[in-house]
């Protein structure tokens, strides 16, 4: 019997599976990986760190960052995640219950439950705004925002018709409301959401060798500021809002249009978050500590987007790199 | 005689000419409708306030996350402690101990051919770099298929035993098979959480029903003769049961565990999105950056790694031919080159080796059963005999055990394999990446690319877009309960309603009608394409073979790969969304139109062109009309596959339920990913039902 043969060969060797097993069971932690490539590398130097210095084994999971994110560490089924941005996450107020440092001093305060861990700042110091090209700023005569109503055709595409496009924030989890920002700011723009980040860059990219005016909504640290002239269109400073009155059902409307979304976004201290009870265990007192120094610079990201995406070398293998050639750099973090 | 058939000629014609008058005034009242409304049409506010399922949804999942979730989280963390060990176990080990382990049951199973075709498979997860990931996905697959067989089988035992359970079966394992596989992933996320855990549980239940189904059916199908000369040796029922029907059956079992397996492995790569890893994972983080070469990698693992699986299980399935004794067996080439003296004189080598390899493994095994059956027959004779013959019969796995055991032994004492070899590494991703590059910029290219998204978009997409979600939705309703009406009946005509108030209630009446129209303009896209392809097909045997390889390889490819080469050549948007769907769900329109047009049977189109038919009258007059069945078919399986896919396009930028889905999934908020989901669902299964009724209307109208 051949069949009967090969079922207990199959069978025996799931016994030897489990039979050889003997290996000692390392720390584990598990990550979520974020969705655009700054996020990446900040938690991919974090997970190179633990994983050298500590001996840490660490899962690393796709997971669309957003409030769903914000969740699923707080039920534990994910334990850190990297580089949060305060003005996008809309569950850090209800979720945190700590301060925010950077450098010693204050720069965010929570209030919420505490069902999630304020880790520590991740360093990087976030900025978001909408962007033109500057042969498009210089030909149009663009200074603000306000100049774009009326060159609106020129931003127009076969599938916003009369409007103008806004390549906008990619994800839908970011919340970024751009629409909404448009709509109360009286931009007549359509926000096109591409789904991904290298969507909306390759898009712009494109239309930036054809030498089309766009409008992009962009963040730095990010490299396209490094290859290519662009020059915001200074949206209305960000103010805060009282967030008991301002809400989704009252139209985020009574900030008037000062008010977020009708502002641009704040300047953002980016931090780590994780489950409060993995990093209130003894075995991860490290980890923790770690997460409380580390502070990744701006400019060292930068340096390290411009390998990933436009060198197009892997992650893991940059990071590497950096982390072999400026032990000056992260070896603080580590007391 | 001839007066009566033309009577009826005419009043089928004249038929005929109301059911278009009416399917075009139907239309035109549409097309007026739809030019009335200024936005989309909306469903009533106060229905949708009232109806808040979303809302409801998520206060379910707040009562179960208070009440209920430590006992899921029982499951889910002893699923994950399971998995963790499968997976340390394949990540720790040498890398030649895996590679063995996959290539002697491969070559023992399927022989030399498939054995290295798996070490080819292994090589390139190692060479690309896919290693940790593949070994995650098969760890994945393995321990779903695992648990899958373990209760199919139970299942499907108890369904041949007992009519009454069979028939509550039924109908239960009818509705899973029609679900999109994604279906299971969202309850699986609401009950256990994200991860390999909850991945495991919705593959295994993903992958029953034809396990269930096969056993069920082999047993059933065991000859009347066989069991009734067991009963008369007096076996009573459980002997009966195992003894007899089930080892007869296990042809059929293994044919059932073939399709676990293929299933598995595709759920397990979508699980990505759940959180569960792999090289679904890494497939989705190409995509997200656009490396179209990694995305690629990423796509031929999964691709030969399906392959590899499904041969595997299939060759124990197969029954051994049986070569006459004066032909020499092949190993290697196909059996039928024997006649060739080169193809014999290659074959000599490893005929030779076979014959070493095997007396070798009888020799050793030989030598252990004997020492087993020494050490043994001090306490008892019997059992001794029993163990000689048990060890003696398995010559290839003790010896297999043996390597493995050696490996290990080398590895742990004298040199460290450690993880696959960086120096034999090779990437793929880069060339890929300049062919592609080099091709997209290529100015002609650019232009095709650039006229076929206009065409598509500003031609079809967006009338279609906007026409649809302009139509009153009461309008849209009534149209298709009154197909359901005429083409199933008054009960699904009353279902269908049912069905559409719950998606216009939901609130998301707009984006169901954008992914309709997306769905449509795919399948006409796919008609367009797949028909010719079937009409070549089914006149040319060559073409016909080759396109069955590569149909079959399109088929075991899990969906999402479909949105790599779209990207790769039209970059992101709704058009290309669309183009992926049309790329995933051409295969049955194309089998099914070749087997429609070969089996009309070759007496219709001899006399027809005996008549004096040309090629395109036969084809047009004759074949055509009596292949819409098989078209229908056809059509119905596009259109499911088409709805399939509405989930993965949010990533290259589709727009409607689908984005709905992972706009739910990124906020935490379980109801609206829930609601489009099952929206999906809804609208997939009216049009199944209403295809399928109307293909059996055309057969029987046809005498089929």
């Amino acid at each position: 019997m051949k069949l009967s043969k090969t079922i207990s060969a199959l069978f025996l060797s799931l016994v030897l599976l489990v039979g050889s097993l003997g290996q000692a069971h390392a720390k584990r932690l598990h990550a979520a990986i974020a969705d655009w490539t700054g996020g990446i590398i900040t938690c991919e130097v974090a997970v190179a760190i633990l994983e050298k210095e500590y001996g840490y084994k660490i899962k690393q999971t796709v997971f669309p960052s957003g409030t769903g994110l914000w969740e699923a560490i707080a039920a534990g089924e994910l334990d850190f995640a990297c580089e949060s941005w305060p003005s996008y996450a809309e569950a850090d107020s209800v979720m945190l219950n700590e301060d925010l440092i950077y450098e010693g001093k204050v720069v965010g305060s929570y209030s919420g439950d505490g069902s999630v861990d304020l880790l520590g700042t991740a360093g990087i110091i976030g900025m978001s705004d909408y962007w033109i090209p500057k042969y498009a700023a210089d030909e149009l005569g663009i200074k603000t925002w306000k100049d774009l109503n009326k060159h609106k055709a020129k931003f127009a595409t076969i599938e916003t018709g009369s409007k103008g496009r806004l390549i906008g924030c990619p994800v839908a989890g970011w919340n970024c409301h751009d629409q909404k920002r448009l709509d109360l700011l009286g931009i007549d723009f359509q926000a096109d959401e591409l789904g991904t980040e290298a969507a909306a860059i390759a898009e712009a990219k494109a239309a930036y060798m054809r030498k089309e005016p766009f409008l992009l909504y962009l963040w730095s640290p990010h490299w396209f500021f490094g290859e290519y002239e662009m020059v915001g269109v200074q949206l209305p400073d960000h103010k805060v809002c009282d967030p008991d009155t301002f809400t989704e059902a009252n139209n985020w409307k009574d900030c008037g249009t000062k008010g977020w979304p009708a502002t641009g976004w704040a300047k953002d201290y980016t931090m780590n978050y994780g489950n409060p009870a993995t990093f209130a265990k003894a075995e991860h007192a490290d980890a923790k500590k770690f997460f409380e120094n580390m502070s990744l610079q701006n400019i060292d990201q930068a340096k390290m987007l411009v390998e990933v995406d436009i060198k197009k070398r892997p992650v893991k293998e940059v990071v590497k790199e950096w982390l072999d050639n400026n032990p000056d750099k992260w070896k603080p973090w580590l007391k | 005689m001839s007066s009566s058939t033309e009577i009826i000629k005419k009043s089928s014609q004249s038929k005929n000419i109301i059911t278009y008058l009416i399917v075009g005034l139907v239309f035109l009242v549409a097309l007026w409708l739809s030019t009335q409304n200024e936005g989309p049409s909306k469903f009533p506010k106060y229905v949708t306030d009232q109806f808040t399922f979303t809302a409801w949804v998520n206060e379910g999942e707040d009562f179960l996350k208070k009440n209920y979730r430590w006992m899921t989280k029982i499951v889910a963390g002893y699923i994950k402690a399971c998995y963790y060990f499968v997976e340390d176990f394949l990540l720790d080990s040498p890398w030649l101990l895996i590679a063995t382990i996959i290539f002697l049951p491969c070559l023992i199973a399927g022989g030399l051919r498939l054995g290295l075709y798996s070490l080819f498979v292994v090589y390139f997860w190692g060479a690309t770099g896919m290693w940790e990931p593949s070994l995650q996905t098969v760890a994945l697959m393995g321990l779903s298929v695992l648990l899958c067989v373990f209760f199919g089988f139970i299942l499907g035992v108890l369904c041949s035993q007992s009519d009454r359970f069979e028939n509550f079966m039924k109908p239960v394992l009818d509705t899973m098979q029609v679900m999109p596989a994604f279906v299971y992933l969202f309850p699986a996320l609401f009950f256990f959480g994200i991860g390999g855990a909850p991945a495991i549980l919705a593959t295994m239940i993903y992958g029953m029903p034809p396990i269930i189904r096969l056993t069920n059916s082999g047993i059933r199908q065991v000859p009347a003769q066989t069991i009734e000369s067991a009963t008369a040796f007096g076996s009573n029922k459980l002997q009966l049961l195992f003894k007899i029907k089930i080892p007869l059956s296990l042809p059929s079992i293994m044919m059932g565990i073939n399709q676990v397996i293929m299933m598995a492995l595709a759920l397990v790569v979508l699980a990505c999105f759940i959180g569960a890893e792999g090289i679904g994972g890494q497939v989705w983080q190409a995509i997200r950056r656009l490396d179209v070469g990694w995305a690629m990698e990423g796509g031929l693992c999964i691709l030969f790694m399906a392959i590899m699986f499904d041969r595997f299980s299939m060759s124990f399935s197969k029954t051994e031919e049986r070569i006459p004794d004066d032909v020499q067996k092949f190993y290697f080439l196909p059996q039928s080159w024997a006649k060739y003296s080169l193809a014999r004189i290659i074959e000599q080598p490893i005929k030779i080796s076979h014959d070493v390899i095997k007396y070798v493994c009888l020799f050793v095994t030989g030598l252990i059963a004997y020492f087993f059956q020494f050490l043994i027959s001090i306490f008892n004779k019997r059992t001794a005999n029993d163990i000689k013959e048990f060890i003696s019969k398995r010559y290839y796995i003790i010896p297999s055990f043996i390597v493995f055991f050696l490996i290990s032994l080398i590895d742990t004492y004298l040199v460290s394999f450690g993880s696959f070899p960086e120096e034999w590494k090779l990437s793929i991703r880069q060339p890929i990446t300049n062919a592609v590059e080099s091709l997209t910029v290529n100015p002609g290219f650019i232009a095709f690319t650039k006229s076929l998204r206009a065409f598509v978009y500003l031609n079809l997409l967006r009338p279609l877009d906007v026409f649809l979600t302009h139509i009153p939705w009461w309008y849209t309703m009534a149209v298709f309960v009154a197909l359901g009406y005429i083409t199933v009946g008054v009960r699904f005509a009353i279902i269908t309603a049912i069905l559409l108030l719950f998606i216009g209630a939901c609130g998301i009446w707009s984006q169901s009608m954008i992914t309709l129209s997306s769905v449509l303009v795919s399948v006409a896209l796919c008609f367009v394409v797949g028909v010719p392809l079937g009409i070549i097909a089914s006149y040319s045997e060559r073409f016909r073979n080759i396109q069955n390889v590569v149909l079959d390889a399109m088929q075991t490819l899990p969906y999402f790969c479909y949105l790599i080469p779209v990207l790769m050549f039209f970059g992101g948007g709704i058009v290309s969304a669309v183009l992926a769907t049309v790329i995933y769900s051409i295969p049955p329109i194309v089998r099914l139109t070749c087997l429609g047009l070969t089996q009309v049977s070759g007496t219709y189109s001899e006399v027809s062109r005996s008549f004096g038919g040309t090629l395109i009258q036969t084809l047009r007059k004759i074949k055509f009309p009596l292949a819409v069945p098989s078209l229908v078919i056809g059509f119905n399986q596009t259109v499911i596959m088409a709805f399939a896919m509405q989930i993965v396009t949010p990533l290259i930028g589709g727009k409607g339920l689908g984005l709905e889905v992972f706009n739910g999934l990124a906020r935490s908020d379980t109801g609206r990913g829930l609601a489009a989901g099952i929206g999906i669902v809804l609208l997939a299964i009216i049009i199944d039902r209403i295809t399928l009724a109307w293909t059996r209307k055309q057969r029987e109208a046809l005498g089929l």
